[in-house]
């Protein structure tokens, strides 16, 4: 937090549950906070169902978020009110329960042989003063609310309101500086157009998602100029030229050929199309790329073609990715710090050195034995280490949260826990 | 390793497809072998004919697929020629598959519980139907051998044999039913003990939150576990501590209504609780000291009972009642049993063996004989006219040589019929089509010539000759013939050396087992609750109501384990796993690779394991065989490929995965696996390789030898190949394994590594050496793999010219050995444990209701001074 310039998203206490029927809530993902710094990969991992796809997809806006806030670049992009909606309700009956107990202690001082018209009235003071105290709070945390749901609708108006108003201020200072009339109608032909795409631009659009499955994100009918493009024409650019080249430069950066560009999904082979995805995904030109297993479907050599494209993109473009997969192997090769969840929770986060050398969390210790190596020698040693929640934390009277262990390092825990996860460490 | 049974070999296996596009090459000749027990590997890109290999095993080609030719024998038949009414036998039942793809293998409108019991239910049916049949013929040839063996003139020798086996017959089926019944019995006791100690770690914990249905279902198990034989002394003592158990967990009718409306109407609302859980674990630890110590009860012996109670009128109504203790009844019935019977009835079935045994090698000498006429016969001409007779002879020689008192079949001989014939018809085939492509090309190029003639310049080509090889059949038959008069030659050397005792024996015990497959029914009821265990087994939570479900309301890695349960569900011999855990994360990738080799251990599991994740690999395989293209480019143990890969495409694989300290660039493997319709005429991987040399692009390598286990297809390999070390990638990971496992193994291998060096005089031990040297040393990167480079190249050169592989190969043998000998020893501990306690968890696997050395009698055997009814009843 120390320094913000350098973050580039921040995801505050993101929770997403989903309704089940009944009342019932599946909490996907429950308070979950971390930040993503600049040309930084980050690495998100736990078993399947334990929320890191939810967690990407709820960062792109894919779902409403139940409560928590994400900030892309300072700008607040997703918020839910689900907190604010509890603390609201808990105010308020706290307040209920506060007026039946005034109520009763005036009763009952008026049955011990109190002033009644005196002490009713002193009593209903003390309730409107506790009346006007719980409504001041709810106001303000109404406040919040609304303020929440605009961001989180209008965060795109927002963002291209703010864009509009940018182009114009350098507009006026280029028209300024312009000689002749000539000059000027072309500063402002140019204004006109940028006002045309500025005007459906979308913060969300600098982050792009990378999916899982080569084969069912991209659509059959659409040749791959066609998928690749699509963004661009989205977005209102009509330069067929200037998309050609585009789509060019990127088929060719991500080791494909321009050939390639007239010809269908169908006549790839996986890596091929996960590279069409990947390109799909930089034409955006985005800030962060969400890779959604973007190698678990894929062969190992196409596995390693795939990741090495991927971190070029990162060393040329300085693109930040949110790494969600689970092949850890892949993970420790590729990210920079590692997140570890677990039923919608983040356990533990380290930088993935760290995490590999000292792992504290048994959920992540379980994880770290559960991975195979290619070396018949230590796997007939490995001995898997089983996690049981139950076992090994005591959580009934003191709840846990994150701490930060060592710089860098968080770990979801409580005190006791807080003090012997840091023995083992200074071990 | 050698020793070892084959269970199933892969032999010339080429099979293609027919697509529009051309006949697509999927398998290019592959060979290998199979052991019973072992774990092999097939590692490869998709596209290399992994899938395709284990597609042919199992018989589920797709319809387009041409089988060109080559043998998968099993169990005395050859796969790729058998009905597929004979298949279905097979399938599931003894050959099972997991597939890759969950989803598309589960039936999306049946719930799951149904699609588990189904295979089962018909399964079950069948195995009776089949394990009857075998038993009756089994027993009928035996009659019969013991009469011809003891003269079959007499009539009164033949009423007393015919008693015999009716007698054995008999009692057999008694034994089962008491030992079922025992079996479910004890069962449900263990079960009961893991329930009660499961809800105990709950009350502990204050985790008691729904716990009721768990206490039910543990009340439920231990009243089931009440019978003649578990729990018969304290029945009285467990029933007034169910009952009591039962009073303190009942909930009042009003406070149920309450909980189960109050939530629907208002989220949130408290389930009121008030069971006295302290009251209900005091009542438990009752329950459960009761089980316990019935659980530690001996098993009675139920062959030796199941006689008794057949012939000799005496009631066994109830175990300890009559103050005897297990072991005394169970001696005392064993005298009995063995007095009256059992030791006459072993000597008459033991003549009868040997008698046919020594006919079958008289036969098999005459067979020779024959094999040898025909084989001058058929090297010097074969002939459309006289062939069919001769091979017809051949078969009635071969066939009549046949022991049919085997359990072991023997494959070469039961499947010489069909080889034979689809050889020769094959060869008349090639002679029918070579004359006709003759004619053919003769026609085109004619016309040709024709064009050419007149001065015209044609715009085609006369397309090359494509004959059939016919002395390549030709020697193919020859080839059969020879292989089975090898076998027979051994067969009659080794005859004089068998154990009769021991076979007869062993006779029994498959009597036994295939008695056991005829009484045990499955019924509906038994398939849920054995569907359940699975489930339970395989890592689903709360089975009773997931086996209700839709595969659509599983997530991947659910339907994944179930599909591991369906395939685990028939008892197979071979399961064949086609990237099983792709899909799945690493936390239930390793649970499912441990339940693999946990069932593998116990049911001596042979597994053919396809995947390409060499990390799961290095877990699983005992052996592993690389595919590229259609071809197996190298084979070898695990550690063979792991520790001195040897092929290019070896190389590429291992050095483009990153494992936990890989820092540098990946080093992917160029461009895309060749186009199978026209693959490439020399070394498929050649154009990918940049290790690649002009012969590479010219001719195939064929497959040079490493040592004993190892083989390569590269002409690296080939002595006036330049040395090419490894990529450093390679290299490097190895040395980092190497530093690891003797970090781990710590001071002992120090020493070894310190005499290793001085022995480099002799170029053929470094192999190890080096590498060892290699580890142990801190020696710089180039001069540790200098010396390995020379060595693999004179080890390589010394097994080109086959003028012996000896000392190259015996350090690594003699490694392998000491880490099989470790194995064996470990496996022979867990064995011993699980037999100690034969209803453990360990076995839950096996089927209640089957007895648990039933399936495996060679298991059960034990040493030869033992009394012989000793050897019979080796169960627990």
């Amino acid at each position: 937090m120390e320094n913000t310039d350098d973050i580039l998203l921040r995801v505050d206490g993101l929770s997403q549950y989903f309704k089940m029927g009944a009342g019932r809530e599946l909490k996907a993902v429950d308070n979950v906070s971390f930040d993503i710094k600049k040309g930084e990969v980050f690495g998100l991992v736990g078993e399947s169902g334990c929320g890191k796809t939810t967690t990407g997809r709820s960062i792109i806006k894919l779902y409403d978020i139940t409560s928590g806030n994400v900030y892309f670049k300072g700008q607040r992009i997703c918020a839910g009110t689900r907190a604010y909606v509890d603390e609201i309700k808990r105010l308020r009956a706290e307040f209920r329960a506060k007026k039946q107990e005034l109520k009763a202690a005036c009763a009952s001082e008026i049955a011990g042989g109190a002033d009644e018209r005196a002490t009713k009235e002193k009593y209903v003071k003390l309730i409107a003063d506790e009346e006007g105290a719980s409504a001041a709070a709810i106001a303000e945390l109404n406040a919040k609310k609304a303020a929440a749901i605009h961001d989180h609708k209008h965060c795109d108006r927002d963002y291209s309101q703010r864009l509009i108003e940018r182009l114009t201020a350098e507009k006026n200072a280029a028209v300024e500086l312009c000689a002749t009339d000539e000059k000027r109608a072309e500063v402002e032909r140019e204004y006109k157009e940028k006002i045309r795409i500025a005007k459906r631009d979308r913060i969300v659009n600098q982050i792009q998602m990378i999916f899982q499955d080569p084969i069912g994100s991209l659509d059959p009918r659409m040749t791959v100029r066609d998928i690749i493009a699509e963004g661009l024409v989205i977005k209102g650019v009509r330069d067929k030229k200037y998309i050609d080249e585009r789509v060019f430069e990127l088929l060719e950066r991500v080791g494909l050929v321009r050939e390639h560009a007239d010809r269908y999904p169908h006549e790839f082979s996986g890596g091929q199309r996960q590279r069409i995805g990947i390109a799909r995904s930089v034409i955006m030109q985005p800030e962060l790329i969400i890779a959604d297993e973007p190698v678990s479907a894929l062969d190992v050599s196409i596995q390693a073609q795939v990741i090495n494209l991927l971190n070029e993109l990162r060393n040329n473009l300085g693109i930040s990715v949110l790494f969600i997969a689970h092949d850890l192997s892949v993970v420790k090769y590729f990210s920079d710090r590692i997140g570890v969840m677990y039923f919608g929770r983040m356990v533990e986060l380290a930088t993935s050195d760290e995490l590999f050398a000292h792992p504290l969390h048994p959920y992540t210790k379980s994880l770290l034995s559960a991975i195979p190596l290619p070396d018949p020698e230590y796997e007939k040693g490995r001995k898997r280490i089983v996690y049981n929640p139950i076992a090994e934390h005591d959580y009934s009277v003191d709840l846990p949260t994150m701490r930060e262990i060592e710089p860098g390092h968080f770990i979801h825990c409580n005190d006791a826990e807080y003090e012997r996860y840091k023995a083992e460490l200074s071990k | 390793m050698e020793n070892k049974e084959i269970k199933l070999s892969v032999k010339n296996l080429e099979i293609s497809f027919r697509t529009d596009g051309g006949q697509v090459q999927a398998v290019r000749n592959i060979d290998f072998d199979l052991h019973t027990g072992e774990t092999l590997a097939i590692v490869g890109e998709s596209g290399s004919g992994k899938s395709v290999t284990s597609r042919a095993i199992l018989g589920i080609l797709a319809n387009n697929a041409i089988k060109e030719g080559g043998e998968i024998l099993y169990d005395g038949q050859d796969l790729m020629k058998i009905s597929e009414e004979e298949f279905c036998k097979i399938r599931g039942d003894r050959i099972s598959m997991i597939f890759q793809d969950p989803l598309s293998s589960l039936n999306p409108i049946m719930r799951i519980g149904k699609q588990m019991t189904e295979a089962m239910l018909i399964n079950g049916k069948i195995n009776q139907k089949n394990c009857r049949r075998d038993f009756n013929r089994t027993l009928s040839l035996l009659n019969k051998n013991m009469d011809m063996a003891r003269g079959a003139d007499n009539p009164e020798i033949r009423a007393q044999n015919k008693k015999l086996c009716a007698d054995f017959d008999k009692f057999e089926y008694k034994h089962l039913e008491l030992e079922n019944e025992y079996n479910a019995a004890h069962e449900a006791c263990v079960e009961a003990i893991d329930a009660i100690d499961d809800v105990l770690f709950h009350i502990e914990k204050h985790a008691t939150t729904g716990l009721l249905p768990d206490v039910k279902e543990a009340i439920r198990l231990a009243e089931r576990s009440v019978s003649r034989y578990v729990v018969h002394a304290r029945a009285a003592e467990l029933d007034t501590a169910l009952d009591a158990l039962e009073a303190l967990i009942k909930v009042p009718f009003k406070l149920a209504v309450r909980n189960l409306v109050l939530p629907l109407v208002k989220r949130g609302a408290p389930v009121i609780d008030n069971t006295d859980y302290a009251a209900v674990a005091t009542e438990l630890g009752k329950v459960r000291a009761v089980l316990a110590e019935a659980a530690d009860y001996d098993m009675p012996n139920f062959f030796a009972m199941g006689y008794c109670m057949t012939f000799l009128d005496e009631a066994f109504t109830a175990l300890g009642a009559e103050a005897v203790s297990v072991a005394e009844l169970n001696k005392y019935m064993r005298k009995r049993l063995d007095d009256e019977f059992m030791l006459e009835f072993i000597r008459v079935a033991e003549e009868g063996m040997k008698y046919s045994n020594a006919r079958a090698v008289e036969r098999k000498r005459e067979a020779i004989t024959v094999l040898d006429e025909h084989i001058r016969l058929f090297k010097e001409r074969l002939e459309k006219k006289s062939s069919g007779a001769a091979v017809k002879a051949l078969v009635a020689a071969v066939e009549s040589a046949i022991d049919r008192l085997e359990i072991v079949k023997d494959n070469v001989a039961y499947t010489f019929r069909s080889s034979i014939k689809a050889a020769v018809r094959s060869y008349f085939d090639g002679i029918k089509r070579n004359a006709k492509e003759e004619r053919r090309y003769a026609r085109q190029k004619a016309s040709f010539d024709k064009k050419v003639a007149a001065g015209k310049t044609p715009d085609w080509k006369v397309a090359d000759k494509n004959l059939v090889e016919l002395a390549s059949i030709r020697d193919d038959v020859c080839g059969l013939i020879e292989r089975v008069k090898a076998r027979f030659e051994k067969n009659i050397a080794e005859s004089e050396t068998l154990d009769f005792d021991a076979l007869a024996v062993g006779m029994i015990d498959y009597l036994k087992a295939k008695a056991s497959g005829v009484a045990h029914k499955v019924t509906r009821g038994m398939a849920k609750s054995r569907a359940l265990r699975l489930m339970e087994e395989v890592g689903i939570p709360e089975p009773r109501k997931r086996f209700r479900q839709y595969p659509f309301e599983f997530s991947g890695g659910m339907r994944q384990r179930i599909v591991i349960a369906i395939a685990l569900s028939a008892d197979p011999d071979v399961l064949i796993c086609d990237e099983p855990t792709t899909a799945l994360d690493v936390t239930i990738q390793s649970q499912i690779l441990e339940l693999i080799n946990k069932v593998k251990q116990e049911r001596q599991l042979s597994v053919i394991f396809i995947t390409h994740d060499l990390g799961v690999v290095a877990n699983m395989a005992d052996r592993v065989a690389v595919m590229y293209a259609g071809k197996i480019v190298e084979i070898g143990t695990a550690n063979d490929i792991f520790y001195s890969p040897a092929h290019p495409y070896t190389w590429a694989l291992l050095s483009s995965m990153p494992d936990l300290d890989t820092k540098d660039v990946l080093e992917a493997i160029p461009g895309t696996p060749p186009n199978m319709i026209y693959p490439p005429k020399g070394d498929a991987f050649a154009e990918r390789n940049k290790y690649a040399m002009q012969i590479d692009f010219e001719e195939q390598p064929p497959m040079f030898k490493i040592s004993d286990t190892h083989f390569a297809a590269t002409w690296l390999l080939h002595p006036n190949a330049p040395d090419i070390p490894p990529p450093k990638a390679v290299t490097d990971r190895i040395k980092r394994m190497r530093e690891k496992a003797n970090a781990a193994r710590g001071a002992a291998t120090d020493e070894t590594a310190a005499t290793q060096p001085e022995s480099e005089t002799n170029n053929a031990d470094e192999t190890v050496g080096a590498a060892q040297a290699q580890a142990a040393d801190t020696a710089p990167d180039a001069a540790a793999v200098a010396p390995k480079k020379t060595a693999r190249k004179t080890s390589s050169r010394a097994a080109v010219k086959k003028d012996g592989d000896g000392a190259s190969a015996s350090d690594k043998k003699t490694r392998a050995k000491a880490s099989a000998a470790s194995d064996k020893a470990q496996g022979g501990a867990t064995a011993r444990k699980s037999a100690a306690k034969p209803a453990a968890k360990s076995a839950g696997a096996k089927p209640a209701t089957k007895s648990a050395g039933a399936k495996k009698p060679a298991a059960a055997k034990k040493p030869a001074s033992a009394k012989p009814t000793d050897k019979k009843d080796g169960e627990a």
